[in-house]
């Protein structure tokens, strides 16, 4: 299939465009190690990719640069039959610095070349017009005005895109010059004649700013977004997931009731169901933090809240851009893992990667509910307002972020020296701020969903299955105590004795290698208790009356806040920081962190 | 002085972009309009030498400390 490439400077909605152009349909292409992302779908008879939003065809990092790398292959790729260079008309200066030199590139590969005006929409607005006739002429090239978003022009967009795509020799770039000073100067000559005036498109901009930016207000505004981010993954994504727990549940059921009972429901309903199940629980969560990020994102906010994060994050050796893989590691480290694609920096990238684990995720949820139900009395204060448990919680969730502190204190002077990691300054183009639309975010949300089950269900599944088989035979009336399992967690029993752990609790650990919430169940199993998922009070009241001491009890708290007991997020850290050393290497190093603050923690209590 | 040292509201023109910055990241302001005899303005300071925000031609930046105190200009 012949091919239309999308190039264009950031925030110039590139991505508005290609989801107009293209359907529901399509696929994404990740280079492992690198923030790369190419877009691929479908627009008539032709293939339209999305090339990542550039400034410049100089590129500044590795990630750039492979970017650029792909953007030479598929100029010079036969199939490639036209490029579109999409300019951001309220900013025609600097979009016109980067397609003047992809129209050079064009010209040197003999490939056609348009430019799309987009955003004409908010031009007239102002009561501005610009004359594409003469824009097209002085240029060299085509140029459609469209806006993406009021769909302006579109379809004539789409009749010359067919049109040239067939008569592609005929629309060769006349012009195009390579000297880089030449650019700089021809954009702003073309700006002077054609733009709008500056001043009165970044008005409206600024005056937001004054206020989103204020040191005191924009403190304020930046909490509450934060908190109320914070909330969604809880509260809205809360009813979805327990419809997708019923749901399993009620799948699970009706499957196995019409079977023989024996080893095939048991497997099903166990390591299919509930494995897999348990971890599926998490794709809506993931979705509704996707879903409000990118809301923030094409707003606009995203650009300021990493502004405002940029110097206190700085202390630690990390970035503004650092701020966002941080929060949505509270819901999972697999999308936050990803999310660090946007920091500029490699080496404040892998930093953040590195930290993101010790984020207390929601799989970590269950685990503290029940151990803080069985340690901390349910006690308030102030007519209700404060909650000691609730204290205890949010406890939890600083110590979680003060450690990534921490380590990345630690890994920046260890790095200090490391020249592949050379460091890039903080230079962030603000974004005018625009309503988003639903479009490009329905279709990130949905890729969202795909990647996480894409990436962790592999792993997952086959972990489930082989501790299934573990906790399932041999097979005797003692239950998991008498399985290869129940063997395991005797014969490492002396690992967990000096945290003050008997060997229930060091199967439930191991267990929750799959998924830190397996705690809970396996504990629940071991105690005796069915469905202790749902009834945390009674698992708790049993290991109060079991007698576990508040200093193990705090100490596994800890260890579960450190410790990376999740190997679907071992594999992402490999495939994204493209190294097995890392990704094994945090496993084993927060481990130890982890079993060693729990030995301290005994003692100290 | 620098950019650096520009207090809100105050426009200068760029003179020269130092050395020290390196010709890659030179020529990536330049793209974005940091180029020598361009008026710039700024808009914004923010508390404990964080990011400065600046307004360059048609766009508006966010620079920390060590991009902005290698950029030289003349206040007008
Ligand atoms: N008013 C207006 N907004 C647009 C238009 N095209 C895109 N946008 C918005 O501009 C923002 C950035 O667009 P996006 O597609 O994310 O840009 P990209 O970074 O180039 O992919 C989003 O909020 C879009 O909804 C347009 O033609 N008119």
């Amino acid at each position: 299939m012949n091919r239309i490439i999308l190039v264009g400077k950031p925030n110039s909605g590139k991505s508005l465009l290609f989801n107009q152009l293209t359907g529901l349909r399509q696929k994404v292409a990740n280079f492992p190690g690198v923030t790369v992302e190419l877009k691929t779908g479908q627009f008539a008879d032709y293939e339209v990719v999305d090339f990542p939003g550039a400034y410049s065809l100089k590129t500044l990092s590795k990630d750039e640069e492979i970017a650029i790398e792909k953007l030479h292959a598929a100029m010079q790729d036969e199939k490639t039959t036209v490029i579109a260079c999409i300019l951001d008309a309220t900013r025609l200066e600097r979009s016109l610095t980067f397609g003047l030199q992809v129209q050079a590139l064009a010209k040197k590969q003999n490939k056609a070349l348009v430019f799309v005006l987009n955003m004409v929409d908010e031009l007239q607005s102002f009561d501005h017009h610009i004359d594409e006739k003469q824009l097209s002429e002085q240029l060299g090239s085509p140029v459609y005005a469209i806006s993406a978003k009021t769909l302006l022009g579109i379809n004539e967009l789409k009749d010359g895109l067919k049109h040239i795509a067939s008569h592609a020799h005929d629309y060769l770039p006349l012009k195009g010059t390579d000297s880089s000073l030449d650019v700089l100067k021809q954009s702003r000559d073309l700006a002077q004649q054609f733009a709008i005036q500056a001043d009165l498109v970044l008005k409206k901009q600024n005056r937001i700013d004054s206020f989103l930016l204020n040191s005191v207000f924009g403190g304020l505004a930046f909490l509450v977004i934060m908190f109320l981010l914070f909330q969604s993954i809880f509260t809205w994504a809360a009813p979805i997931m327990d419809a997708v727990e019923f749901a399993i549940g009620w799948l699970a059921q009706k499957i196995t009731t019409s079977m023989e009972p024996g080893i095939l429901p048991d497997f099903i309903n166990g390591a299919l169901f509930g494995g897999l199940g348990s971890f599926l629980v998490f794709v809506p969560q993931i979705m509704v933090l996707t879903l409000v990020i990118g809301l923030l994102e094409d707003s606009g906010y995203l650009a300021r809240a990493a502004l405002i994060c940029h110097k206190p994050l700085s202390y630690f050796g990390l970035s503004g851009r650092s701020f966002i893989p941080y929060l949505s590691g509270h819901a999972c480290a697999i999308p936050a893992i990803l999310s660090a694609r946007t920091i500029e920096s490699p080496r404040k990238r892998l930093i953040t990667m590195m930290t993101i684990p010790l984020m207390s995720c929601s799989a970590r949820l269950p685990v503290y509910a029940l151990l803080i139900a069985v340690l901390i009395p349910e006690k308030s204060y102030l007519g209700g307002l404060v909650n000691l448990q609730g204290i205890a919680f949010f406890a939890l969730y600083m110590f979680g972020i003060l450690m990534a502190l921490m380590v990345s204190l630690v890994v920046n002077k260890f790095k200090a020296n490391d020249d592949k990691l050379d460091d890039m300054p903080f230079i962030l183009e603000l974004p005018a701020y625009r309503l988003p639309h639903w479009k490009p975010l329905f279709q990130k949300v949905l890729n969202s969903g795909k990647h996480f089950v894409r990436r962790a269900a592999p792993i997952i599944f086959m972990v489930t299955i082989a501790i299934w088989i573990l906790g399932y035979f041999p097979q005797s009336d003692e239950g998991l105590q008498a399985s290869w399992l129940g063997q395991l967690g005797q014969w490492i029993e002396p690992v967990f004795e000096p945290l003050g752990l008997d060997w229930r609790y060091g199967i439930a650990i191991i267990m929750s290698f799959l998924a830190r919430e397996v705690f809970v169940g396996a504990l629940g199993t071991l105690f005796g208790i069915e469905g202790a998922d749902e009834n945390i009070s009674g698992l708790a009241a049993n290991i109060q009356a079991d007698g576990l001491t508040f200093g193990a009890g705090m100490g596994l708290l800890l260890f579960y806040v450190v410790a990376l007991q999740c190997v679907a997020t071992v594999a992402t850290l490999k495939a994204e920081t493209g190294s097995r050393k890392i990704a094994w290497g945090l496993f084993v190093a927060y481990g130890l962190l982890a079993y060693l603050l729990a030995f301290v923690t005994v003692r100290l209590f | 002085m620098t950019l650096w040292d520009m207090a809100t509201k105050q426009t200068g023109r760029i003179v020269d972009l130092s050395q020290e910055l390196g010709t890659h990241i030179s020529r990536r302001l330049r793209e974005m309009g940091f180029e020598e005899g361009q008026l710039i303005t700024c808009i914004r300071r923010s508390p404990l030498q964080g990011p400065l925000v600046v307004q360059i031609r048609d766009s508006v930046y966010s620079l920390e400390q060590s991009v902005a105190r290698n950029i030289k200009l003349q206040i007008i």
